[in-house]
């Protein structure tokens, strides 16, 4: 151990301090305690201490002769308390050590309150008229001062300076003229009527007022003050001394003398008092800290929408310059837009067959040729490319349109994609947002400002029309995707546009979220609320939260869902499929019944191209990890991350203190048998067998040195890393079956699941030969919350929203023990493992799937399909993470409930 | 003897599990390959392809300055079908000499040099793994598995350390320094080892031999062996390259005066961007002076277990070499278990290898967070490198203070048990 056996002393010895403040008699920790609460009281605003308890001679009447008792608590400020608790306390230490508890009770509250007071008022009031306001417990201070410089005036007269002798009982008049001249705002008449009651007091001549000794005693005796109260000081014991009665905390012993010199806190002390009881440090300290890990990472989510915590957004990228240019967009535009428009209905009318209403709005070539002859017609260069994706047997095929306007001042290494999609992500026609970006097309086109190429992409739906187009761009195409046969710079940034109904609309609801929880740079959405708001007039919303007031409640629902939508990590728009190529891209929906037409949409967007077009880099300056509440109002990583850490800390912390428990600590059932005073000693005998010390007092169980007492690792690691890999199974088997199976294998998952642990720990415990020691199931339980833990504050920087709310359903793990069948009797073990087996149950994967279905009323198998789609199409992470991240460690969880069953 | 039905099983298991791996993920071989952690200038795959095409068209392999490998490398791997073409010749040639090096592991297990040497002897030399068991924590390491996929050149470095080791306790000293030259000629650092490998075999050769040779004699005849090796594959390598000024620094000079600053797991890519030119030498010299400086010190104090100082050097080549990769590391941890002996005295290991971990883990996420989502930065990365750094110097440090301890109770049989304080 690095116990220094020898420190070079210290000129001021700590270890005195901390033993001085552990036996601060019964009273004086009280007042001290009175006089700090009153000092924190007046922390608040809406009621003054200091007016209500203060001595002020005007204020004095029957009703309010309180104040005679409440003003040596009362102070007005941090040093004035401060001050007099560092000179108070010694003094009242030592009074109430040499008269006892109740004699000091008895006078303080009394005569050495209302003495010097009532001096005081008589003297300010009636002699002075005047009406200055005293407090705080300097009085007591000169008091206490006034009284011990009598005493020692008995004993000691003079002080001889040269040929002077000063007579010692002046020496408090000293004190209280330096302090006057030196402090500001000290009452000189307050503490000149104090030390004229400490001489009062020191002479003997109030001894009248101390109540009679032997009905103290008789009272003491009465309610055995002694025996209930900590550190009371009794009145008749007084004989022993001043300390001699006070009770030792110190109860370390003498080996842990030494370290006292290292700290001079309590801490210090506390830490020792661990160190003696090894069950706490080990069983319960982890447990407790995990619990205040995961209760302060919900807080601290709570906590995110208040104003202290969530900041204004801003537009950190000057060159945006959003809604400083006008936009032109407007007049006869809008006849063109209605033109294109008529054209598309014609188009959509001609093709659907006569009495036959369903599917009229099928992206026909038909419709694509007409998009394609448009754009030709407004000089764009026009391509097209054909994909096909096969996920869960289904098939999704079309054909992306794209055209690209090149920039008449630049050089075709950048460009902004505007994409209109013919179906929206709800699956309606966007025939107003498909013809609004062809006629943005044409009107672009006629401008020369444009210095980044912009690039019109007319996808078939909004799922996988994007993602074909936008791999192929990069050429990271599968292989059923065709390659674009016309490409342009890199892209900056991509703004979706859809309109999906005929009338006018009130507010646009931007949709930001992208694939895997990747959010685009908050300076895009800023741009587009500013513009939308600034220039335009237009409302914006987020997250479906249409009616925000701003409150509490709403921010944080809007966070809410913005992390329910991040944490699942589907692509939530056709902007989505842009964000794992570094592209920032929102959408914008219009919503609601309004007076807003297309051209002011039109006119929306003009701007936001005209502010991506000033960039002159990649968007960079703003947070690209963050939460929205509010359309101008959001927190960034820096604040929000500690809330997902803390609960991922929570695991680590158990899977650490797990470790140490195998090692340093024999185990609980042990230490319950042995009493606590030789458990320091076992304890020791386990430290490490080499630092064993020889000085135990059972030399006859210290291990030999070469006898090494080990962890057995091997089925612990074995049996955390296979399940680890066993995950695969589940993850190949949900994305890659048939849709129409998908709920009967949710519902044979489940039956799994709950079969599963119980069969391991059955197999594990009667199919292998090797005896197994009980430690083996923490380290189990380590190995499996380390990787927990590893993995989630991992995924927390990548995706916080899935990582909390995983963390959050696996609290339980922590908490989860084999119930030891030496401790627990038979039948309640079973009960308490089948109810926490059944509770376990609840929380697992398949569980929690059917439960969020249930809750959010979608079908189960739409949901699995997507999630397949998304695994084969979007590159999805979500469904990883839950079979061999979460799944693994709720079957260890289960498993280590079960092994209590057999 | 037979077959060693254990071995067998370990090395076929191994074998079969780097080919499945490569079956079941087409993909891997080329992702691992383009990893920083896994593939360094001086060690990519990437770039011996590309030094590979220049070569069997007949232009310097070392034109364009991208090949930065010895030259000897191309003649063996031009013999193979080209990688783009047949992955699998190229992942059983890397497989294969995995093996090799297991074969080496179990062979140094075997002697029996890790626990009992010379004038030294564990006190709990009972602990120990067989060789099988040595090999096993080897071949299915994961980092070995990534390198061996991600076809680091630095696989033939850890060949010829392992077999001059292997060769070393087995008492052919000759051997021993033809392959410490081997390893040298591919890259620099391995000519550190050069001292405590000669003690190695000193050692060997008097506890076997009845007459101590004497120590100059037989110092003088292994450097003579040891550079005349490394001579003798420079003149073949610039026979083959014919330019020999050329070759040496875009091999030598490039490992010496590190000027590619392209991320890796070490230390000296993050300082040596942000440091001054004008201090650049300087500081080249005091971390290659840094690097050098331990095997002195390791080598006088733990003169009696030379192959324990061999170990922890490579653990700190892992962790100060210019351009580090988890291929040192696997080496290092390959080397470990022969010490199963010390793990008892250890203190950290539980950290040290959270530490790992998560460095394992947040590595390559940072890495992502800089490089593709832009939403990180360089110094993400950075921190996670500090932190794998950190966790190899905690077990550095804990197996080396765990050695001493031991050789403190052996000299010192009374005081097994006590408490011991480390100053």
């Amino acid at each position: 151990m690095a116990t220094p056996a020898a420190l070079p002393p210290l000129p001021f010895n700590p270890s005195r301090v901390r033993s001085y403040v552990l036996r601060l008699p019964l009273f004086t920790r009280l007042v001290l305690l009175a006089i700090i609460l009153f000092w924190l009281f007046e922390l608040q605003t809406v009621w003054s201490v200091v007016q209500w308890g203060s001595l002020i001679p005007e204020e004095i009447g029957i009703g309010t002769m309180y104040r005679l008792n409440t003003y040596p608590f009362i102070h007005v400020g941090f040093f004035h308390a401060f001050l007099n608790l560092l000179a108070v306390t010694p003094l009242l230490e030592r009074f109430e050590a040499e008269h006892g508890t109740l004699t000091a009770v008895a006078l303080f509250f009394g005569p050495l309150s209302t003495f010097p007071a009532g001096l005081y008022i008589l003297f300010e009031k009636f002699a002075l008229h005047r009406n200055t306001a005293v407090t705080g417990a300097s009085v007591w201070v000169f008091l206490l001062l006034g009284s011990e410089a009598i005493r020692t005036f008995k004993s000691n007269p003079y002080f001889s300076l040269g040929p002077y002798k000063i007579p010692t009982w002046t020496s408090p008049l000293f004190a209280c003229g330096l302090v006057s001249i030196l402090v500001p705002n000290t009452s000189l008449l307050g503490h000149l009527c104090a030390i004229f009651v400490g001489y009062l007091l020191g002479l003997g001549y109030l001894k009248v007022l101390v109540p009679p000794e032997w009905g103290l005693r008789w009272v003491e005796g009465k309610l055995n003050l002694l025996g209930r109260l900590p550190h009371y000081v009794s009145v008749d014991q007084k004989t022993y001394g001043r300390y001699g009665v006070l009770p030792t905390t110190n109860a370390g012993g003498e080996r842990a003398t030494p370290m006292s010199y290292l700290g001079s806190s309590q801490r210090l002390a506390s830490i020792r008092k661990l160190r003696s009881n090894p069950h706490f440090l080990f069983v319960h300290l982890p447990h407790i800290l995990s619990f205040i890990c995961i209760v302060a990472g919900v807080v601290w989510l709570l906590l995110l929408p208040l104003n202290d915590y969530s900041r204004q957004t801003y537009i950190s990228e000057n060159a945006l310059l959003p809604g400083q240019v006008h936009a032109y967009f407007s007049g006869s535009e809008q006849h063109i837009f209605r033109g294109y428009k008529k054209e598309l209905e014609a188009i959509l009318t001609s093709q659907t067959p006569e009495g036959q209403e369903s599917r009229s709005d099928e992206y026909t070539p038909v419709v694509s040729d007409k998009i394609q002859s448009i754009l030709r017609a407004a000089g764009l260069k026009v391509a097209t490319q054909k994909y096909e994706y096969t996920s869960s047997g289904i098939t999704h095929q079309g054909q992306n349109v794209y055209a690209i306007i090149q920039a008449p001042r630049g050089d075709a290494t950048e460009a902004i994609v505007l994409v209109a999609a013919w179906k929206t992500v709800d699956d309606e026609l966007n025939l107003n947002g498909v013809s609004l970006a062809l006629t943005l097309a044409g009107y672009f086109k006629r401008w020369s400002l444009w210095s980044k190429d912009i690039i019109f992409l007319f996808p078939p739906d909004s799922k996988s029309g994007t993602q074909a187009w936008i791999d192929a761009y990069h050429d990271m195409q599968p292989a059923f995707v065709q390659p674009l046969p016309l490409k342009s710079g890199a892209l900056q940034g991509g703004l979706v546009i859809e309109y999906p109904f005929d009338h006018r609309f009130e507010s646009l609801h931007i949709l930001y979220d992208g694939v895997n929880g990747q959010l685009p740079n908050l300076d895009l959405f800023n741009t587009a609320v500013s513009i939308a708001g600034g220039q335009m007039g237009i409302g914006s919303n987020l997250q479906e939260m249409w009616d925000h007031d701003d409150s509490y409640e709403r921010r944080l629902q809007t966070i809410l869902r913005g992390m329910v939508k991040q944490g699942f990590g589907y692509a939530t728009g056709a902007h989505s499929s842009f964000m794992p190529y570094h592209i920032d891209a929102i959408t914008l929906q219009p919503k609601g019944e309004g007076w807003q037409d297309e051209m002011a949409l039109g006119r929306t967007i003009e701007g936001l191209c005209r502010s991506l077009n000033n960039l002159l880099e990649h968007l960079h300056q703003s947070f690209f990890f963050y939460l929205l509440m509010q359309t101008n109002r959001f927190v960034s990583i820096g604040t929000y991350l500690p809330s997902a850490m803390l609960i991922a800390v929570n695991f680590t912390i158990m899977a650490i203190a797990l470790w140490l428990r195998t090692g340093y600590y024999a185990g609980s059932k042990q230490s319950i048998v042995t009493p606590s005073a030789s458990a320091d000693e076992k304890k020791e005998a386990y430290v490490e067998t080499t630092k064993s010390d020889a000085s135990t007092a059972q030399p006859a169980i210290k291990p030999d040195t070469n006898s090494i007492r080990e962890r057995h690792l091997a089925l612990p690691l074995t049996l955390v890393v296979s399940l680890h890999l066993l995950g695969l199974i589940p993850l190949y088997i949900f994305n890659n079956i048939s849709h129409q199976y998908y709920p009967s294998a949710t519902y044979a998952s489940i039956v799994l699941n709950a079969v599963l642990p119980v069969v391991l720990a059955a197999s594990l415990t009667h199919g292998l030969t090797t005896p197994r020691e009980p430690h083996q199931y923490l380290l189990i339980k380590s190995f499996s919350l380390l990787v927990l833990g590893l993995f989630l504050s991992t995924l927390a920087t990548l995706n916080f929203s899935l990582s909390f709310m995983i963390g959050l359903l696996c609290t339980p793990l922590s908490f989860v023990n084999r119930i030891d069948p030496q401790t627990t009797s038979g039948p309640v073990r079973y009960v308490l493992s089948v109810l926490g087996l059944a509770f376990l149950n609840v929380l697992s994967p398949p569980i929690v799937l059917l439960g969020a279905c249930w809750y959010f009323g979608v079908d189960v198998e739409t949901v699995l399909t997507q999630a397949a789609f998304g695994w084969d199409v979007w590159g999805m992470w979500t469904q990883v993470v839950v079979w061999c991240v979460w799944w693994p460690a709720w079957v260890i969880g289960c498993a280590l409930l079960g092994f209590s069953l057999f | 003897m037979g077959l060693d039905r254990r071995k067998a099983a370990v090395f076929g298991g191994a074998f079969a599990l780097r080919l499945l791996l490569l079956v079941l993920f087409p993909s891997l071989p080329d992702l691992l390959t383009g990893r920083v952690e896994v593939s360094t200038p001086v060690t990519s795959f990437k770039r011996l392809q590309e030094g590979l095409f220049l070569y069997t068209r007949n232009v310097s392999p070392y034109d364009g300055g991208v090949f930065h490998q010895a030259p000897l490398l191309l003649p063996i791997f031009s013999l193979l079908p080209t990688s783009q073409a047949f992955l699998f010749p190229t992942v059983v040639l890397y497989s294969l000499i995995d093996l090799l090096n297991a074969n080496a592991l179990v062979r140094i297990s075997e002697s029996g040099w890790a626990v009992s040497g010379r004038s030294y002897s564990a006190t709990r030399k009972h602990i120990r793994w067989d060789g099988v068991t040595v090999a096993a924590w080897y071949l299915f390491n994961p980092f070995t598995i990534a390198t061996c996929l991600g076809r680091s050149t630095a696989v033939f470095t850890s060949t010829g350390i392992l077999y001059a080791i292997s060769s070393a306790v087995t008492g052919k000293a000759f051997n021993s320094m033809l392959a410490l030259g081997f390893a040298s000629y591919l890259s620099i650092y391995p000519a550190l080892l050069f001292i405590p490998l000669m003690l190695l075999c000193y050692d060997q050769r008097a506890q076997t031999a009845k007459s101590c040779p004497s120590t100059a004699v037989f110092a003088l005849q292994h450097l003579a062996i040891f550079l005349l090796s490394i001579v003798g594959l420079l003149g073949v390598s610039s026979l083959l390259i014919g330019d020999f000024k050329a070759f040496m620094s875009a091999t030598y000079g490039f490992q010496l005066l590190v000027p590619d600053l392209t991320p890796n797991v070490g230390l000296w890519w993050y300082f040596f961007i942000e440091i001054f030119d004008s201090f650049r030498e300087f500081f080249l010299g005091v971390f290659w002076l840094h690097l050098a400086s331990y095997m002195g010190g390791l080598t006088i104090r733990l003169r009696r277990q030379p192959l324990f100082v061999l170990s922890s050097l490579l653990g700190i080549f892992a962790v100060f070499k210019p351009y580090p990769s988890i291929s040192d590391a696997s080496l290092y941890f390959a080397l470990l278990p022969l010490y199963r002996h010390l793990f008892p005295l250890m203190r950290y290991t539980f950290f040290a290898v959270s530490a790992l971990l998560y460095a394992t883990l947040l590595g390559p996420a940072f890495y992502h967070l800089w490089i593709y989502a832009g939403s990180g930065n360089a110094n993400f990365f950075y921190a996670i490198t500090l932190v794998w750094s950190l966790g190899l110097s905690i077990l550095l440090a804990d197996t080396i203070f765990a050695a001493l301890r031991d050789e403190w109770e052996h000299d010192n049989p009374g005081v097994r048990g006590k408490d011991v304080k480390q100053v």
